[in-house]
């Protein structure tokens, strides 16, 4: 129940009259405290390393050809030595060894999974900035002019919210031509409606604020107060729940992939990985276990930097600590 | 309380005109026929699938098609593309069989939940709620089919029994206890499957209540009373924690729908989802539709129910 | 505090409750404990669940598996791969050939052709000896009077969208005096033996168009259209084979009601009525007219020579008092039905098509959506009643817990991965069992595209596939390999047709032949035109992106840059098949019994979008066979063509033939086949397939308590 994972409990109206430095500051050494978070942060920072280079080493410089198939080494366990299987020199993998051992076809799953932690963390990525861009113009655009606007766009939103979101991005991904931009489109489209309310409200809060006020006297465009002013009073809710809706992304499109809809080869995705493995698993465990385990990973540390980010703007929480 | 009945009402009947002109865009204008015009099945000749598209209206236009369905709807002679029977029977037949999976997660769901979550507040920091808590996220961030498999896989391979499916077959002759108890048991994996997301989240947001709850003055009050701790946070805390929960029940309907796709699709279990799911696969239009169409139909009947219960739980809500 | 307690009980209640109940269900090893009626209960699993249960509307594999066990066609196919009767006891082949006599021609000796004239001819030839052993294959000469009819022709044109419409002409024809001859058995060649009698001119076509006059407004397109088909309307020399059945007279359908001709002709009508939009309607488009004789004979006419005819009466059987047009409409009447939804009520409506009664060996007894088949024996079978009391299709899509439900003993069969069935060849509990299919998997090219209009090129492709390692690692050897467009199980498949050997040496020197060298970046180009195109292929079947994903390496290996996508099903045919917006696709064809037919496959007039010659294979000659083929009503003669274009097709390679993969079941190992002596003694036999159907003894499949012991292991 991809869907369903978004945790219910978001801040009510986080104080953000704090000013932005000191915020930072205090956010971070907060973070820095909740031991949970702190991990997360450490293996997002090496997971994204690890796209970066997945990316340089398995397309363009290929250390590690996640296309090579080497049909009589197919199926052989995590840390298995190359060799032995009647296979040309060229055929063989980097350092002789497959790290994560060889799927039904013989090809490395180590380079696979690199190849795949970059396409994983760009759908994530991409999902949400497009979720972003759609949730905070229509909630500033709602919360900044309130009446009229506010209605159509609240009702809009209200509308899109009554669609079984899992239902309509599985029928609008099965209907569509498959390609890895139509998913990470489909599932930002469909996933704005959290951000643009935050946004609204922070921004029906903020309108009223003296800095605002001064902006409107100074005749300054609604644009450039909305955008420069207003919104990044109001991202800290927003970043929050940023970073969990990567976390959902990245589920959303394994649950995809288990139902046939997500990436398709040749882009390799750990969902689509993952969802290969399973007809291996009685004869293939780890195909199976370990782009599960990975994406086990990567998602809770998004939730877990998530959560303590929230933490650490929730200045009631704070206190309680 | 009139006007807001009939004003909700009205701008919901509103919505759900909207929804289904949205869905009805959505799914037309997508490339893919009906897989019934098969063309790659050789025995089929071009003014076969010329006749299979004009019986389904297919070669009409778009707001034609939009009328045809609506009004088949309404009829209730809507009949599947797939094998030409009538949708809503069969989208009764399927909830029904949905039901009891969802009734049993929500059973868990609730009443695993909330000792876990009042536990974990009532000990905050303790082993007990940092390990509640790093468990709600482990459940929040796993994949549920990857979780699904490994349970199924170490059920199998451990105990011998049969999970998949609503019952076992070929179990005529057995006696009524018997058949109910696999039924039960064919009912408790996946709806455990279903629920465990569910446990975490609501189990977090427990725990979050009670704190934000604790922090009240009225529990201070309570505390200050020299209650015991026990009684402050049963009596005095639990009961205005739940206020909120109220409103997370008109949510839970919908999730009928699009969160048992992958649940039923891994356990076999005939169900509205894989309903969905496979009309998805067959094109089906007047299925996922109708589907569609009953899935915000619940969400807003939900919504509307959250809103009038508030209003009757809470005072502080008037309903204009 | 009682809030407490409760909290705390409830969720340990509800889970021990569900907990305990898993010691209730049964298990592999215990199936039958406390539970006598398993042993006699068939339990198969299957992906998808069926569509329609009405064979002549069905077209999915589900489906049929329902239908197949539920009715009963009027032919079969035996152990040794030859018709045999079921509904019919047998049926002979004979012949009704016309000759229409077009006023004003004339006879060889220079007198007026008249039918009375022509007629004598040819009985004073076949009289003399002339005409050698034609002469015992014509039991009569006949003259037919000349006749006017009226029809509706149709005309299929495409629209400005370019779907296709059908459009109807009213016509009349205004048919001249005609010799009829009765043949004992179809003479392909009578006319060419029959040309020096009565002369060539009688023959000839040109001219009989005169005969055809649209009615009503009609324009001179339509005096064209009809006249482009006159050869069709109104032939000259006309050939009319005629399939003679003879039913059964002891068979009953499942409600009691006997099965006569009359459920023959209802079959066959139900098929053509437009309202039913049945998927088999070409199969029968040849067939002129069907008469019912008597009770228990039905003659089939045909149109024109069309030998793979008799295959289309392999089509279960339909109860016509269950489905005529007095029975749909009282059924319309029960369930209200109003307007347009009665205006359209069909078959395909029709709860017929949910609760099927037929003549098979097993009758239906309930279906639940995507979860389950139910059948029960027929006792009252007319080839005596199988063994299993009930079968159960069950419905689990995915093949992982497919297998899970198998090993648990929920399932007593289902159609296994080969890697899964691998595993239970060598696994003592279980036992699992591989056939030969009518199935072959390939890659096709887009012979439009320049790149691939080079036979070279395509060979080079194809000797760079190692196929033999595709069938030992991807179909753990459950395959074998193929070298042309026919079946391997059937008497067309020419075993001399030597395989393409997997030599990438000697595809890069073919290449290199083709004038393709080596660019800069190692990617083989010819005139600074990179060789570099995309492969295609639906997902959902792992074959498939088994065999895209080695193609591409292998053919990487030898230079060649390919690209690769997969998209689902309905996509893929639409966008890309079917608009014939591809290079290369991986695909596979499964087929019927014994349809030595390839012309939709492989004529050069299919190749139009839609049409599924889509590789664009246009060959005189193999057009030339492909049509001799459907002409020729000798068995030998008929295998001998097909073999030559099964050659040919084989060396114009416009595919990659790969292999035809086997079908893998495994079982539960109490299965067993039983046989009686004449005494009625019963002994087991080990399950055994024949000819890519697993269940070819199905009705003969028992489970045993225990493990059986075999006849011929003692």
């Amino acid at each position: 129940m991809a869907q369903a994972a978004r945790p219910a409990s978001l801040p009510s109206g986080s104080d953000t009259a704090l000013s932005g430095t000191t915020l930072r500051g205090e956010v971070w050494k907060q973070l820095k405290r909740d031991r949970l978070a702190s991990t997360g942060l450490v293996v997002l920072a090496v997971l994204v390393v690890m796209a970066l280079l997945g990316k340089l080493l398995t397309e363009w410089i290929v250390v590690f050809d996640p296309a090579m198939v080497r049909l009589p080494a197919k199926l052989l366990p995590p840390l298995a030595a190359a060799g032995a299987h009647g296979l040309a020199p060229e055929q063989l993998p980097a350092f002789g060894v497959y790290l994560l051992g060889t799927d039904e076809l013989g090809r490395d799953v180590f380079a696979r999974m690199l190849q795949g932690s970059f396409v994983s963390l760009s759908i994530g990525f991409v999902a949400v900035s497009i979720e972003l861009a759609i949730g905070i113009l229509l909630g500033g655009l709602a919360g900044f002019y309130g009446g009229k606007v506010d209605t159509l766009i609240m009702r809009f939103t209200d509308v899109m919210l009554c669609f079984p979101t899992f239902f309509l991005i599985l029928t609008v991904v099965a209907l569509l031509p498959p390609s890895i931009w139509n998913v990470m489109i489909v599932i930002g489209v469909t996933s704005w409606m959290g951000t643009c309310r935050f946004v609204r409200a922070e921004l029906m809060a903020l309108r009223e604020q003296d800095f605002v006020r001064a902006a409107t006297a100074l005749g300054l465009s609604d644009a450039r107060i909305i955008f420069r002013h207003m919104i990044p009073n109001a991202l800290a809710p927003v970043l929050v729940s940023a970073t969990i809706a990567v976390a959902t992304a990245i589920l959303t499109e394994s649950a995809l992939s288990y139902l046939g809809f997500g990436v398709q080869p040749p882009d390799a995705s750990w969902g689509n990985i993952l969802s290969d493995g399973r007809t291996f698993l009685f004869d293939a465990p780890w195909l199976f276990v370990i782009p599960g385990v990975a994406i086990l990973i990567v998602v809770l540390s998004f939730n877990l930097v998530g959560e303590g980010l929230r933490d650490a703007l929730n200045p009631r929480l704070r206190r309680g600590r | 309380m009139a006007r807001f009945l009939v004003r909700a009402v009205l701008v919901r009947c509103g919505l759900l005109v909207v929804i289904s002109i949205i869905a009805f865009a959505v799914v037309h204008l997508a490339p893919g026929e009906p897989s019934e015009v098969d063309p790659m099945n050789p025995l089929m000749k071009p003014q076969d699938i010329a006749r299979i598209r004009a019986a389904f209206h297919l070669d009409e236009p778009f707001y034609a098609q939009y009328f045809y369905w609506l009004r088949d709807l309404a009829t209730g002679e809507l009949t599947s593309f797939k094998d030409g029977q009538p949708v809503l029977p069969r989208i009764w037949e399927r909830f029904q069989n949905s039901v009891p999976l969802f009734l049993t997660a929500m059973l868990i769901v609730w009443t695993l939940a909330f000792p876990t979550g009042i536990r974990a507040a009532i000990t905050r920091g303790s082993r007990f709620d940092r390990g509640t808590t790093f468990g709600a996220y482990l459940l929040i961030s796993v994949p549920s089919f990857f979780l699904a498999y490994l349970v199924i896989l170490w059920v199998v391979n451990t105990f011998d029994v049969p999970v998949i499916g609503m019952r076992t077959f070929g179990f005529e002759g057995a006696s009524p206890l018997r058949v109910g108890m696999d039924r039960l048991w064919h009912l408790a994996i996946p709806s455990l499957m279903a629920a465990l997301s569910g446990v975490a989240v609501l189990s977090r947001y427990v725990r979050s209540q009670m704190l934000e709850v604790s922090a009240q003055d009225y529990v201070r009050t309570a505390r200050a009373k020299g209650l015991s701790e026990e009684r402050v946070v049963y009596r005095h805390a639990l009961r205005n924690a739940l206020l909120p929960f109220v409103t997370l029940f008109g949510f839970l309907i919908p999730g009928l729908i699009g969160g048992s796709v992958i649940v039923e699709q891994i356990f076999a279990w005939p169900g509205i989802g894989r309903l969905g799911y496979e009309a998805i696969l067959a094109r089906d239009f007047p299925v996922i539709l109708t589907l569609n169409f009953f899935a915000a139909f619940l969400t807003l009947l939900g919504t509307f129910v959250s809103d009038v219960l508030y209003a009757v739980v809470d005072p502080r809500i008037r309903l204009e | 505090m009682t809030t407490k307690r409760w909290l705390v009980a409830i969720p340990f209640v509800v889970v021990t409750a569900l907990v305990q109940s898993a010691l209730w269900v049964p298990r592999y090893e215990t199936q039958g404990a406390g539970n006598p009626g398993r042993l006699t209960t068939y339990i198969d699993l299957g992906i998808g669940d069926a569509k329609i249960l009405n064979p002549i509307l069905s077209a999915d594999s589900a489906s049929s598996q329902v239908t197949q066990l539920v009715f009963d066609g009027l032919i079969d196919v035996n152990e040794d791969q030859q018709w045999k009767g079921r509904l019919a006891e047998r049926w002979e082949t004979t012949e009704e050939a016309y000759l229409t006599v077009l006023p004003g021609r004339t006879l060889p000796d220079g007198s007026p052709a008249t039918a009375a004239a022509v007629a004598g001819r040819v009985r004073a030839a076949l009289a003399s000896g002339r005409l050698g052993s034609l002469a015992e294959r014509v039991q009569a000469v006949e003259r037919v009077p000349a006749e006017t009819r009226e029809l509706e022709v149709s005309i299929v044109e495409a629209d400005a969208d370019g779907q296709p419409v059908e459009r109807k002409i009213p016509a009349r024809i205004d048919a001249p005096e005609r010799v009829k001859l009765s043949l004992d058995r179809v003479v392909s060649d009578l006319f060419e033996q029959l040309a020096p009698v009565v002369g060539e001119g009688l023959l000839e076509q040109a001219g009989a168009e005169a005969y055809l006059k649209p009615l009503g407004e009609a324009g001179p397109a339509d005096v064209a259209a009809l006249a482009a088909r006159s050869a069709e309307l109104l032939p000259v020399a006309e050939h009319n084979p005629v399939l003679t059945f003879a039913l059964r007279r002891d068979v009953r359908f499942h409600d009691g009601h006997p099965f006569d001709a009359g459920d023959v002709r209802f079959t066959y009508e139900a098929i053509l009525d437009p309202k039913n939009i049945s998927p088999r309607t070409s199969s029968y488009e040849p067939v002129k007219r069907l008469e019912v004789v008597d009770d228990h004979t039905v003659r089939v006419v045909y149109k024109r020579l069309y030998s793979p005819a008799i295959s289309a009466w392999s089509m279960g059987m339909l109860p016509e008092h269950r489905m005529n047009g007095e029975a749909l409409a009282r059924e319309a009447e029960r369930r209200g039905l109003t307007g347009e939804a009665r205006a359209r009520f069909s078959l395909r409506e029709s709860e017929t098509a949910q609760h099927p009664i037929g003549t098979g060996p097993f009758r239906f007894v309930d279906w639940q959506r995507d979860e389950y088949v139910h059948l029960a024996r027929n006792t009252d079978h007319w080839n005596g009643p199988p063994e299993m009391e009930n079968v159960y299709l069950r419905v689990v899509p995915d093949l992982v817990t497919q297998e899970v439900e198998f090993k648990a003993g929920a399932a007593d069969g289902y159609s296994a991965q080969p890697h899964q069935a691998a595993r239970y060849r060598v696994d003592p509990r279980y036992q699992a069992v591989s056939t030969p299919t009518n199935t072959y998997g390939y890659v096709a090219f887009n012979l439009r595209r320049p790149l691939f209009q080079d036979v070279r090129v395509r060979r080079a492709l194809a000797m760079a596939i190692d196929v033999d390692q595709l069938i030992e690692h991807v179909l753990y050897g459950e395959g074998q390999r193929v070298s042309g467009p026919y079946y391997v199980n059937t008497p067309y498949y020419d075993w001399d047709t030597p395989l393409v050997p997997y030599d990438p040496e000697g595809a890069r020197r073919l290449l290199a032949e083709a004038g393709y060298t080596p660019g800069p970046d190692g990617i083989l180009a010819k005139d600074g035109e990179r060789l570099a195109f995309k492969l295609i292929t639906n997902n959902g079947n792992p074959q498939r992106k088994a065999i895209m994903t080695v193609a591409q390496d292998a053919w990487r290996s030898i230079g060649v840059a390919v690209v690769t996508q997969a998209f689902e099903w309905t996509v893929f045919l639409e966008q890309f098949v079917n608009a014939l917006e591809f290079d290369a696709v991986v695909l596979g064809w499964t087929g019927g019994d014994l349809d030595p037919d390839l012309f939709q496959l492989w004529h050069s007039s299919e190749t139009n979008p839609y049409q599924l010659n889509f590789a664009g294979y246009a060959s005189p000659e193999a057009d030339a066979l492909i049509e001799e083929i459907r002409i020729e009503y000798d068995e030998t003669r008929q295998n001998a063509l097909a073999k030559r274009l099964h050659r040919l097709i084989a060396t114009d390679q416009p595919y990659v033939f790969l292999y035809s993969a086997r079908a893998t079941y495994v079982l539960d190992r109490r299965l067993a086949i039983v046989e009686r002596d004449a005494s009625g003694a019963e002994e087991f036999r080990r399950i055994e397939a024949i000819y890519g159907r697993i269940n070819f003894f199905f009705e003969r499949w028992r489970k045993l308590a225990q493990d059986p012991v075999f006849a011929e292991e003692g």
